[in-house]
């Protein structure tokens, strides 16, 4: 007698009494860095660029935090990680710069990098002075990310690569990319053909990015031209041919972070004040259900992160918490505009209110797109359910 | 997972899966209570899992008694077992044992003038399944003290109304006589907040069976030469579905685990808050539950004869009771306004 939704269960965690500590030291540090910084920047959070907090946030030791000592790192728990990333997010630290760094490339490289790449790198990942790219979107190929055809073609003493990333963030000022090309062109081998690549963009020629402005106006992405850019042999990561099976590793933990259902909770935080003590009922039980929301998706995505701290390999869990994540975040802009009907602005203009729900407003279908979009993850999760 | 509760969940959905197919539902719905299964309930001591030892249950937690309230919401079990907890947690708090029986429990907190020497005063109090009752068990607020209030029922002029999902729901009315008063280390208000957690567990329960029977069905049913799983539109509402119950599973039994651990009764941040969050969750929720559920199973779901509807009438009446989202939207919502925006993520991590 078991039920299909036994299969998808999220045992609560509760987090050790000993991360309180921790959480109030990153807390008071965040307080003290973040007074003064623009809200719009703040609202930003994980897409806001900043190297020099970045290196202030390594200087702490919270960068890198699961990475071994032997390379600058502080061999701490993936709880603790989590602790430091849910603060960063909620006060709206901009940590752009380490994001994906902390999150993927540093185990990645931990994992399946040289000797010589460990000792090089991940110092400078844990010191807060390395930014990553993931060159993975193609011009066609988004959701159909294996039918990419960037192609990484043997050559002595290394490798040529000839086609074209876009979407690419950070790709104009980040230092390394973490890359998928194809390595076979057999279209027999669709996936089997995909290798990840680790490559130096401060010594590398033959790769042209290409700032693409957002709706907003801001200058994350990129589309980045690789014309015979020349990569030493020891440029490939993992296994020739394991790439594809390397990438959807991260992809839990891409999928389930805190990131996922943060993005608008400075806003959520702003509406609180603005609504304040003379908010009706109906306010009242608005805002309380996102409160609802947001502690019900912070019990699950610290489920996951309990699951992969033990190892395991919780990925239909992830996409759920993505699609559930994005729903949620994704109407906090409108629910703002519809209980206090205040014009959103753009950064400059009105209150800090209107600014960050101005940011905010304007942003959120990005939240949809980046990291697998909703209709993705549900065929994902419908897999897992047997009906696919 | 928690030990004792696998052992639970799988012994409990043994027995009402066993016991309750569409057939069974039917005739309880036609003849009343299914005094058998009662019967064998008491056996297995499933109303006890939160009774102490001395009063002949388990002495466990609600992150137990958790398996067993989600199993009433899947099998749709038309019986108090929900209400038969909370009392026995009840006198549990208050160190006492209850008499035999099934139990009416008064959901409504009762005024402390209704209660005088062994005299208690009714007026319309909703009482689940109050014609069975054997005894009556309610919270008294003695001025900021509370006390937990048993009573003879025999006499009372009984109301019996259904909800939605045809359990009982009655209204008792006149004077009962108390056989038993205890001092309760709660809130006066308990009864409420115990009874919003238990329907939020039954509320997860109920949207996993509407879940499994639109997995089912959608695998059986072809259109256009294919099963209906093999539509996307169709594979996206039950990968929706999929996790609106799973979301709902979490945030109850995480205010149970809460509720053991920090209770509900201490000044600053205690269950109430997970307790507020699950129902108001668990009772949003239900819209999409049923909405996908039925949808997925096109006219043959709105039948009385296929039996979905035992499930989701059900979900529609534990929405309301004990308080919808609004109420503990509502609650949450002067909660996050009182320690301001700052404050909100505090709360939420404390
Ligand atoms: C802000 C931002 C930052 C990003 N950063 C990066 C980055 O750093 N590196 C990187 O590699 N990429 C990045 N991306 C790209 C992102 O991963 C892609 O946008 C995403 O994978 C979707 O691909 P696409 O945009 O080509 O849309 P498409 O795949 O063309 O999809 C368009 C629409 O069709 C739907 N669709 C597609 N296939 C199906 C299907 N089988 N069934 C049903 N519906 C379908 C999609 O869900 C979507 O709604 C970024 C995107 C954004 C918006």
């Amino acid at each position: 007698m078991t039920s299909v939704a036994d299969k998808l269960r999220f045992e609560p965690l509760r987090l050790p009494p000993e991360l309180d500590e921790l959480r109030a030291d990153v807390r008071a540090f965040l307080a003290e860095t973040l007074a003064g910084m623009s809200v719009v920047k703040r609202s930003h959070s994980w897409e806001s660029y900043d190297a020099e907090f970045s290196a202030r946030l390594g200087a702490r030791g919270w960068i890198g935090m699961t990475l071994p000592e032997q390379y600058g790192g502080h061999g701490r728990s993936a709880l603790e990680r989590y602790v430091v990333v849910e603060e960063c997010l909620v006060a709206g630290a901009p940590t752009g710069f380490h994001w994906v760094a902390d999150r993927q490339s540093g185990p990645l490289i931990v994992r399946y990098g040289t000797e010589a790449q460990k000792q090089e790198i991940v110092p400078r990942i844990t010191q807060g002075k390395a930014c990553f790219a993931i060159g993975m979107s193609e011009p066609n190929s988004g959701s159909d990310l294996a039918s990419l055809r960037t192609r990484a073609e043997r050559i002595p003493g290394g490798w040529r690569v000839n086609g074209t990333k876009i979407w690419t963030s950070n790709a104009h000022r980040a230092n390394y990319m973490i890359a998928l090309f194809r390595t076979d062109p057999d279209p027999n081998k669709k996936h089997a053909g995909l290798s990840q690549f680790l490559i130096d963009l401060d010594k590398t020629s033959g790769i042209t990015p290409r700032t693409i402005q957002n709706l907003a106006g801001g200058r994350n992405f990129n589309e980045v031209a690789f014309v015979d850019a020349e990569l030493p042999e020891d440029a490939l990561i993992g296994r020739e041919g394991e790439g594809w099976r390397q990438v959807t590793e991260e992809l839990a933990f891409e999928r389930s972070g805190p990131e996922r259902y943060l993005s608008c909770f400075f806003l959520l935080r702003k509406l609180i004040d603005q609504v304040g003590g003379k908010a009706s009922s109906a306010t009242l039980a608005r805002i309380g259900a996102q409160v609802a929301w947001a502690t019900t998706l912070r019990n699950m995505s610290l489920s996951i992160a309990a699951k992969l701290n033990a190892g395991e390999d919780p990925a239909l869990e992830a996409s759920v918490v993505k699609d559930l994540g994005c729903q949620f975040e994704q109407a906090l802009p409108g629910l703002c505009q519809e209980l206090c009907e205040l014009e959103p602005s753009l950064e400059g203009f009105g209150t800090e209110y209107q600014q960050v729900l101005g940011s905010l407003v304007q942003v959120a279908p990005s939240f949809s797109l980046r990291g697998g979009t909703p209709e993705i993850m549900r065929g994902i999760i419908a897999k897992g359910l047997g009906v696919r | 997972m928690n030990e004792t509760r696998q052992i639970l969940e799988d012994s409990v959905n043994r027995l009402f899966g066993d016991r309750l197919d569409w057939d069974a539902l039917t005739r309880i719905e036609d003849s009343g209570f299914p005094r058998q299964l009662w019967d064998e309930v008491v056996d297995q001591g499933i109303h006890k899992v939160l009774a102490s030892e001395d009063a002949g249950g388990m002495g466990a937690g609600w992150g137990e008694a958790y398996a067993v309230l989600r199993a009433c919401g899947r099998h749709a079990v038309p019986l108090p077992v929900a209400e038969a907890s909370i009392a026995e947690w009840l006198a549990a708090q208050a160190g006492c044992v209850l008499p035999e029986g099934v139990p009416g429990l008064l959901t409504s907190t009762l005024d402390g003038n209704a209660v005088a020497g062994d005299s208690l005063v009714l007026d319309g109090a909703r009482t689940p399944w109050g014609r069975e009752a054997a005894y009556l068990v309610g919270v008294a607020a003695r001025g900021s003290a509370a006390e937990l209030i048993v009573a003879d029922p025999a006499g009372l002029e009984i109301t019996a109304e259904d909800n939605l999902g045809r359990d009982p729901r009655d209204t008792l009315s006149g004077r009962a006589r108390v056989t038993a008063r205890h001092a309760l280390p709660l809130p006066a208000d308990c009864v409420r907040w115990l009874g919003a957690l238990a329907r939020s567990a039954q509320i997860a329960g109920g949207g996993a069976a509407g879940l499994d029977l639109a997995l089912q069905y959608a695998a059986e049913r072809s259109q256009f030469g294919r099963p209906l799983a093999a539509f996307q539109a169709i594979q996206h509402y039950l990968a929706d579905l999929a996790g609106t119950v799973a979301a709902v599973d979490t945030i109850s039994l995480a205010a149970c685990e809460a509720l053991d651990a920090r209770g509900m009764a201490s000044d600053g941040r205690n269950a109430r808050f997970e307790i507020a969050a699950a129902k108001c969750r668990a009772s949003e929720a239900v819209e999409k539950l049923t909405r996908l559920s039925h949808q997925v199973h096109g006219a043959i779901g709105f039948t009385y004869e296929y039996g979905l509807h035992f499930v989701t009438r059900r979900l529609w009446a534990w929405r309301a009771e004990f308080g919808g989202a609004g109420e503990w939207g509502e609650y949450l919502g002067r909660e996050a306004v009182a320690v301001g925006g700052d404050g909100v993520w505090p709360l939420i991590t404390a």
